[in-house]
Order: C-alpha cells, then sequence, then structure tokens
C-alpha cells in the first residue's frame, strides 16, 4: 500500500532559502524546521553560495527545488543536470528533489519561465515517460509541483488536476501542490480551486507551497511577494485535512523582508491546522485590492550578485 | 516521434518563438518563423490558445511575453549593477533586448545569461575612423570587470586550499629561487583597463551616480579570500612580473625579463621585488612553488 507523502518525512514548516537572509541564517540560527533551495543557484556554485548552504545543511533539513528540469519539452532531457542534481543531492542530503509540471524552452533554448503544457493523452503519456527515466536516474521519486499559469490550449482535452493526478498515479512521482498556484490559476481559468484540492491523490502530495500574489483585476500573477491571502490558506486547510499534514513551504521572492517576517508568515499556517475546523464557503473571494502594476513579473528568478571588497 | 508529440513540440516552438519576439505578440504570430510551425491569422488565435472571459488569447499570450524579458532584464541589471549606471535605465533596457536575440539562454542557469554581454557590447560597438578611445570602451571595459567578478565570486577558490605558508617560503633556500615556478590560485584573474573602472563600479554598487573618470591605465589583480572577491590597483611593473609568472616562465627568468624591461632602476628593483613577492604570497595569489 502506498505511505502518506510517498513515505517521505512531514518535516513542518520552512522557508526558501534566499540571499538576502545569508547572514541572518548563520548569525541567529532561527529555528526554522527546514529550507528549500533553488537547485540551480547551488549546482555549479564554489563559492559564497555553496559554502554557505553547507553550513545550513548540517543545521537543517534542506529539498531541493528546481526550475530548469522542463520535463514537458520535447528536447531532450538534460543528462548533465541530472547528474549535477544527483550529486547536490548526495552533498547537501536533500530529502527530496522537486520541480514542475512545465516545460522551459525548446530548441536548446531556455526562456527561465515556467511555461504550461497542453493537457492532453498524448502530452500527458510525454511526460510519464520522462519522469520515469529521471527517476530512474535521480533513483528516487520525482516530485513535482503544479504552476500557476496564465492561459490554457485549444488542445487541451482534460483540467489540469485531472493531468496532474493521472501523471502521478501513472508516473508513480510524488507532488508538490502549491495552494497558491492552484488559487491563481483557479482565477485566470475561472474553475473552482476547492474542487482541484478535493481532487488530489493525498498521499502522493509530499509537500505543500504558499506565496502571495498579486490582482492585476483581470487576472493574477504569482508574484511571490506579500502575504498569503485568506482564500489560499483555506486552501491550505482543505490540503492539510485531506493529506493529514505534509513539509509546508512559504516561497517569497520579490520585495523580500527581513527573515522573521518570512518565517511568521509561515507560521501562520498552524493556525490552518485543526482538524475541526471547517472550511468556510463564503472566503472564497479574492479580497485584495486590484493591483495593475505592469511591473509583476511571474514567480521571479532569484539571481546572485556577486560580492566585492 | 509520434503525432502528438510532434505536435507538443509544434506548439512549443511556436509558443517560445512568439513570446520571444522582440516587437510583441502580435508581430510574433505573424513571423515567418512562428508561422512556419503554426500557420495562422492573429485573429485565428483562439484556435491555438482559448480566451477567458477577462482576458483575450492574445493577452494571456502577452503575459508570457512581457514575463520573459522582465525577468531577463531584471538578471541582468542585478548581474551588471554599475553598467545600468553608467548607460541609464533605458539604454540599458535597450541593449539587454537585443542581446537576448544575440545571445539566448541555452543554460539551466542564470548565471550563464549574462556571460557573453561584455563581448556583445564590443561587438556592436560603432567603429571608430582614429581607433581612439572612447565612451563606449569605457562600458565595454565596467561589463567585462562585472563579468569577472560573477565568475571568480562563484568559481573555484582557495578557501579550501592550503595556501602557501610563510613556513614553506622561508625553508626554500635563496639559490633555488630563481629555478623555480609559481602556482596562480584558479580565482587569481590580471588585468588592464584604459579606465579605473574598478572604482567607478564599486562607487555605483555603493548606490552613487559617479562621474566619468578621465581616462587612466588601470591594472588590477583580482582574487578572492573568504569568498569575497578582492581587487587591488597595481603598478605596471607589478603587472609586468605577474603576467610573465602567470605565464608559467620560471621566477629567475620573469625577473630577468623585467629588469631588461626598463620599467624600473636597477637599484630600486631588490627593495621592490621583496616586497612584491611578500604581499602576493600574504593576499594568496599563488597556491603552489614547483622546481618542474
Ligand atoms: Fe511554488
Amino acid at each position: 500500500m502506498l505511505k502518506p507523502r510517498l513515505g517521505y518525512d512531514n518535516l513542518g514548516l520552512g522557508v526558501g532559502l534566499r540571499t538576502v537572509h545569508f547572514a541572518h541564517i548563520l548569525e541567529h540560527e532561527p529555528e526554522v524546521d527546514w529550507f528549500e533551495i533553488i537547485s540551480e543557484n547551488f549546482m555549479d556554485s564554489e563559492g559564497r553560495p555553496r559554502s554557505v548552504l553547507e553550513q545550513i545543511a548540517e543545521r537543517y533539513p534542506i529539498v531541493m527545488h528546481g526550475v530548469s528540469l522542463s520535463i514537458g519539452s520535447t528536447d531532450p532531457l538534460n543528462r548533465d543536470y541530472l547528474k549535477k542534481l544527483k550529486s547536490l543531492a548526495e552533498s547537501v542530503n536533500a530529502h527530496w528533489i522537486s520541480d514542475h509540471v512545465c516545460w522551459t524552452g525548446v530548441a536548446g533554448r531556455n526562456t527561465h519561465d515556467l511555461l504550461p503544457i497542453p493537457y492532453n493523452e498524448s502530452t500527458l503519456s510525454h511526460l510519464v515517460k520522462r519522469i520515469r527515466i529521471v527517476q530512474e536516474i535521480l533513483e528516487r521519486p520525482l516530485v513535482l509541483e503544479n504552476p500557476s499559469s496564465y492561459l490554457e490550449f485549444k488542445d487541451s482535452t482534460m483540467t489540469e488536476s485531472e493531468f496532474v493526478c493521472r501523471m502521478a498515479e501513472e508516473a508513480e512521482c510524488g507532488l508538490l501542490l502549491d495552494v497558491n498556484n492552484v488559487y491563481v490559476s483557479s482565477v485566470n481559468h475561472e474553475f473552482d480551486p476547492v474542487k482541484y484540492v478535493e481532487a488530489i491523490p493525498a498521499k502522493r502530495v509530499v509537500q505543500c507551497h504558499l506565496a502571495g500574489h498579486t490582482n492585476c483585476g483581470t487576472h493574477l500573477i504569482d508574484t511571490h511577494n506579500g502575504q498569503v491571502i485568506d482564500p489560499v490558506w483555506e486552501l491550505f486547510q482543505l490540503l492539510h485535512q485531506r493529506t493529514g499534514g505534509v513539509s509546508t513551504l512559504l516561497e517569497w521572492d520579490a520585495d523580500i523582508p527581513p527573515f522573521p517576517v518570512v518565517h511568521e508568515e509561515v507560521l501562520k499556517a498552524k493556525n490552518y491546522m485543526d482538524e475541526k475546523l471547517h472550511v468556510s464557503e463564503k472566503s472564497f473571494v479574492e479580497k485584495a485590492v486590484a493591483n495593475t502594476s505592469s511591473t509583476a513579473i511571474p514567480h521571479p528568478a532569484s539571481f546572485i550578485t556577486a560580492e566585492v571588497e | 516521434m509520434s503525432d502528438e508529440s510532434r505536435n507538443l513540440d509544434r506548439i512549443q516552438r511556436w509558443m517560445q518563438t512568439v513570446i520571444c519576439w522582440p516587437s510583441g505578440v502580435e508581430a510574433g504570430i505573424a513571423s515567418e518563423e512562428a508561422q512556419s510551425k503554426i500557420p495562422l491569422q492573429s485573429s485565428e488565435l483562439d484556435t491555438v490558445i482559448t480566451a477567458s472571459s477577462q482576458l483575450t488569447s492574445q493577452e494571456r499570450l502577452g503575459i508570457y511575453a512581457n514575463a520573459y524579458y522582465a525577468r531577463l532584464l531584471e538578471c541582468l541589471s542585478e548581474e551588471y549593477p554599475a553598467l545600468v549606471c553608467a548607460m541609464g535605465k533605458t539604454a540599458f533596457g535597450a541593449f539587454s533586448m537585443e542581446f537576448l536575440q544575440e545571445y539566448p539562454s541555452t543554460s539551466y542557469t542564470l548565471c550563464e545569461l549574462g556571460a557573453h554581454f561584455p563581448q556583445f557590447l564590443k561587438e556592436t560597438k560603432p567603429a571608430t575612423e582614429d581607433g581612439e578611445v572612447n565612451w563606449t570602451d569605457f562600458l565595454i571595459e565596467i561589463a567585462w570587470l562585472e563579468r569577472v567578478y560573477s565568475e571568480v565570486f562563484d568559481g573555484p577558490g582557495i578557501e579550501r586550499e592550503t595556501v602557501l605558508s610563510a613556513e614553506t617560503l622561508n625553508s626554500i633556500a635563496p639559490e633555488v629561487w630563481p629555478e623555480l615556478r609559481l602556482k596562480m590560485a584558479p580565482c587569481f584573474r590580471l588585468l588592464e583597463f584604459q579606465f579605473p573602472v574598478h572604482e567607478y563600479i564599486s562607487n555605483a554598487r555603493q548606490g552613487n551616480s559617479p562621474t566619468i573618470p578621465e581616462q587612466q591605465i588601470t591594472y588590477l589583480a583580482i582574487t578572492r579570500r573568504n569568498f569575497i572577491v578582492r581587487r587591488e590597483s597595481i603598478s605596471q611593473s607589478e603587472y609586468f612580473l605577474l603576467s610573465k609568472l602567470e605565464q608559467g616562465l620560471k621566477v629567475g627568468d620573469a625577473i630577468t625579463q623585467f629588469a631588461e624591461s626598463g620599467l624600473m632602476e636597477p637599484d630600486e628593483l631588490d627593495v621592490n621585488l621583496h616586497q612584491w613577492f611578500r604581499h602576493w604570497m600574504a593576499s594568496g595569489f599563488f597556491i603552489d612553488v614547483c622546481d618542474s
């Protein structure tokens, strides 16, 4: 029988590791349960980022989250990348490796964006085949996240939740359910986020992501800034009830506040872990004031700037 | 390849072309490159991408097009903050757009994104008739040094290596020295510029708006200690000698060539050599001595 979280640990409430917090974490050793790293920022590093990561990995559990696997692309898988991913996982003792249900580029190029794929039988079998290969190379189940998306394809014959569920079952991989992404996409594509979360195979959910987004009036953008809004917390609560609790992590990538503020935000999750609490239907309303700022960038990339004396 | 996966391949090549098209989604759809993947009138976009009740299919595709340039421009600005300061945001943005056409990312890591930016600036430099050093050269030099900073910062270093200790050096008999070669630290870089760009960069990175410096030949020795990039301005003499050592010349031969260069009066040579070597050793420029 399938074990909850595919047998992976529930690490508790974690924070995405960002360069601006390096000094604070090393100096204060905050009581955060675990850290998630952006794999690509560390896999080639022979400088301070890698050294800081090694120090942090001595004290905290580490999970690796990638943005360039491009599992949905029709380009061949990058074996060199996978080898490096595996060796980083070994060296920092990563609990698991995750990436996204998306493609990032084709014809040898990388747009550094998480681009959506059409959801149909042929794309499903394409992904399942590739996930199996990746799992063989990494020698562990891959964990894949539902991305935020801003368009849908005419070629789709199934909903995203149907696609993600079948993909997880058929490829025997894990899921990283980003409840903010579910919410963002539900507004953009006008579906019911509760039904999405209710359809997910609970035991395959290894991890959950929380984040803030930007309301552009006509659509939402997954900017990873600001606080988590109530409707997203309520999706989290529902997921918690369905899974019995999974490792949960807050992503904050733009206008990053001091570490304690980020940590405090993820600790709010405790308020939604009471099994007896009921999800209130009426609060599934976007409350944030429309912000039509054109500077909103989906999941901003984190680039590490050199330190020079 | 099955029919269906060929479809996915076509959709991906088409979508990448359209969202990366510099003059926008509409022109992207109409482009020959996109048309060769999916022949389409702008008005037929709904046959590939659906609309929502709030946004047209073109507006939805446009979100990805905006994000592509915004995200990569932000990364380039973070790698080249002093260049942004010197060029101004608008010009930097325009150059970045062109740069991304010429050198789109082909790597899984963003660390590689800006690698060719200095070279790109050089390639697009308008030819000057008199070959005189000008403002564009200044910009190219800033870009070049900022890229070196990135590479030295995240590349191999000496933090985990045992650097040459004073004891090791003292144990070498004076008569052996001329026959030795020095192995440079992997993070060591020796550079020559037409402008004191290192000062400009430091100033700009501190958030100031420095004025453009006068032309002045500048020699820099760059290395990394404790994971921080260190740069120091050195004399032409030091530059000469260090470059000979970096080329792998024996210490004796490097000194002979230096003496013959006429860069220094013979009577000053001894004192300076002694001081320089002590300083270079202390700065971790060398990681080993070898006698072959
Ligand atoms: Fe996420």
